[in-house]
């Protein structure tokens, strides 16, 4: 049998590139799926509704179920109306995996608010958007599978994308809350840090990859994997076999799938009253400084 | 009188209660002027009450140390100009930021509104940002400068009840890190305090989200043992000497890290790595492939904080 048989699922962010990987995998493995997707730009700008309507002919014509939406999850109203798609077309939802997202890199110094409030409100809120009436209707029928995308660039952080890298960071902290509100329901909620060469990925200027490097920034991660490899990991996730999975972030790309650590203490001082800073400058080099890794230090004094 | 912030001007947000007041008295303290930021609003981001900030002041000023107070909003562009504007019109430079200010607004996921969200992103995540940015203008010209920001284990690791926090906690862990990145070529450092203390804005938590966590078997913030309850007993007063610490010449390349704080005790968190893996030697999984190397392998065993309940 299927893994996904009589499953129904939505997709943000489904019209292209790793969205559209999941899409397809999943209605080949039996759900009906609602493609979500506006069409629009890696900026956000700019509308094509035939972005969504394609991978839907593309799932149809191979046998598949699924239906077009495009409302923008970035409003209460666009994460309302996509669940309503899901129970309108199909009469109930299951799944939901939430992968739209924008880019607009800048360095911190020179962010505008447009740029930062755009790709906060695409990644973040329209994470939100679409799984807080998901989970109005998982807890109700107390079943449902919750997969949101965060990024090693949240995760490790990378240079030029303090708005991306927020938006993804706070995304896995969003999906640790809702794996704790909603478990008891017998729901799972987990993220995904993917690796991928895609649309987005590429927008990335490479001027800007060559400064990174040239400057000894380290980088958030290889983007060595095709946006297809990552549907496997999150299908299975959606699956029944994963009931037991709650609360993690798994990084995928290309064939390798990795559990990542939850953040914990790794080195503590400690004493029987408050420090004060001058203790503080004594001991901490000696102990939590030991070898504390810099990811990108301030080049010495030119003479 | 120590004086290892001799000559720095800080701008402390939040700094009219809690962990932000101590951090704003111990700046001063350690011979920094600081710019006191406040807007007085209850723990929920409602009212105004400027004399909040005032009241740090004057104790600042009590002690012998120097301070001004500013009441403009995080939550805007506008005003995190203007908060760092404040530190350059009063002291005429600025040298240190710390990000405290935060509202709660607790409610189970599916029942969280959107003026729920939007006003706890806005508070603490866009809020960072407005006044990190503003700040590290300055920081890249001058080549110098420390952003201290607040995230939380609740972020961290999740708290029930918390969508809204958590997503801006941990928000505010990932800026930190991406800052840590865009500015620490220019000598400018970016590290994130997890803090745990009894404040006005814990004491906020409904009795009900303690109750509900406890009843439905849900992990509970405090992985060690402690709790809801633990909190009551730490002073926020705890948090100020390592931030102060991570302000001063000492922490120069202390950069990209987040430190759970509390009490008296001081802990690195560990960075985002590897438990376990599964790969495939094609490159490509096949969906049976996955499935059994995922159940036998990679998920087996593995925690869930939350377990299915019987209804």
């Amino acid at each position: 049998m299927p893994l996904l048989e009589d499953k129904v699922a939505i997709v943000t962010g489904a019209g292209r590139g790793i969205g559209r990987g999941v899409a397809k995998l999943m209605a080949s493995e039996g759900a009906k799926v609602v493609v979500c997707d506006l069409g629009v730009n890696v900026d956000g700008s700019g509308v094509d509704v035939s972005v969504a309507q394609q991978v839907v002919n593309e799932i149809g014509e191979l046998g598949g179920t699924a239906v077009a939406c495009t409302e923008s999850v970035a409003t209460m109203a666009g994460g309302e109306k996509i669940v309503q798609t899901a129970v309108d077309n199909f009469g109930k939802l299951d799944i939901v995996v939430t992968v739209a997202g924008i880019l607009r890199d800048r360095m911190v110094f020179n962010m505008t608010e447009e740029e930062w409030d755009d790709v906060i409100a695409v990644h973040l809120k329209g994470t939100f958007t679409v799984v807080k009436h998901a989970s109005i209707l998982f807890r109700q029928q107390r079943s449902g599978r919750i997969i949101t995308f965060s990024s090693t660039s949240g995760l490790y952080g990378n240079s030029g994308q303090a708005n991306y890298g927020a938006a993804k960071d706070g995304i896995a902290g969003f999906t640790r809350v809702c794996a704790r509100d909603l478990g008891r329901y017998g729901v799972t909620a987990n993220a995904i840090s993917p690796s991928a060469s895609t649309r987005m990925t590429t927008s990335v200027p490479d001027e800007a990859r060559a400064l990174r490097s040239a400057r000894g920034i380290a980088a958030g991660g290889g983007l060595r994997g095709d946006a297809e490899d990552v549907a496997p990991m999150v299908t299975w996730l959606a699956s029944d076999e994963a009931q037991h999975v709650n609360g993690h972030v798994f990084h995928v790309t290309g064939g390798l799938v990795t559990l990542l650590n939850e953040p914990e203490p790794v080195k503590t001082i400690q004493k029987d009253s408050r420090w004060t800073v001058d203790e503080l400058a004594g001991v901490f080099p000696a102990t939590i400084g030991v070898e504390l890794y810099n990811p990108a230090p301030a080049p010495p004094p030119s003479a | 009188m120590p004086n290892n912030l001799e000559g720095k001007v800080a701008i402390v947000t939040g700094s009219g209660r809690g962990v932000g007041r101590g951090i704003a008295k111990l700046m001063a303290e350690e011979g920094a002027k600081v710019v006191v930021v406040d807007p007085g609003v209850n723990v929920d981001g409602t009212g105004f009450d400027q004399s909040i900030a005032e009241v740090v002041v004057g104790e600042i000023r009590d002690a012998g140390g120097t301070a001004v107070a500013c009441t403009e909003s995080v939550a805007t562009m506008e005003g995190g100009e203007r908060i760092v504007q404040a530190a350059i019109d009063n002291f005429g430079r600025l040298d240190i930021v710390v990000c405290c200010a935060g509202i709660l607004r607790d409610r189970m996921v599916f029942n969280m509104t959107e003026q729920e969200w939007d006003d706890v992103i806005a508070v603490h995540l866009k809020g960072t940002f407005t006044v990190v940015k503003h700040a590290c203008i300055l920081f890249r010209q001058q080549r110098s400068g420390r952003v201290i920001t607040f995230s939380s284990q609740s972020g961290l690791v999740g708290n029930s009840g918390q969508a809204n926090y958590g997503a801006a906690k941990s928000g505010i862990a990932g800026l930190t890190k991406v800052v840590a990145k865009d500015m620490g070529r220019y000598g400018v450092t970016a590290n994130a305090i997890a803090p745990r203390a009894s404040t006005r804005m814990i004491g906020a938590i409904p009795e009900s989200a303690a109750e509900i966590r406890a009843r439905g078997g849900v992990a509970s913030l405090s992985g060690d043992g402690g709790g809801d309850g633990e909190l009551q007993n730490l002073d926020p007063d705890g948090i100020a000497p390592f931030v102060a610490y991570l302000a001063s010449d000492y922490a120069s390349n202390v950069n990209g890290q987040t430190f759970l704080v509390y009490g008296n005790t001081v802990s690195l968190m560990s960075q985002p790595r590897p438990e376990k893996a599964i790969w495939t030697e094609s490159g490509h999984w096949e969906m049976d492939e996955l499935s059994a190397r995922a159940r036998g392998y990679l998920t087996a065993g593995i925690a869930n904080p939350a377990p299915a309940q019987q209804r």
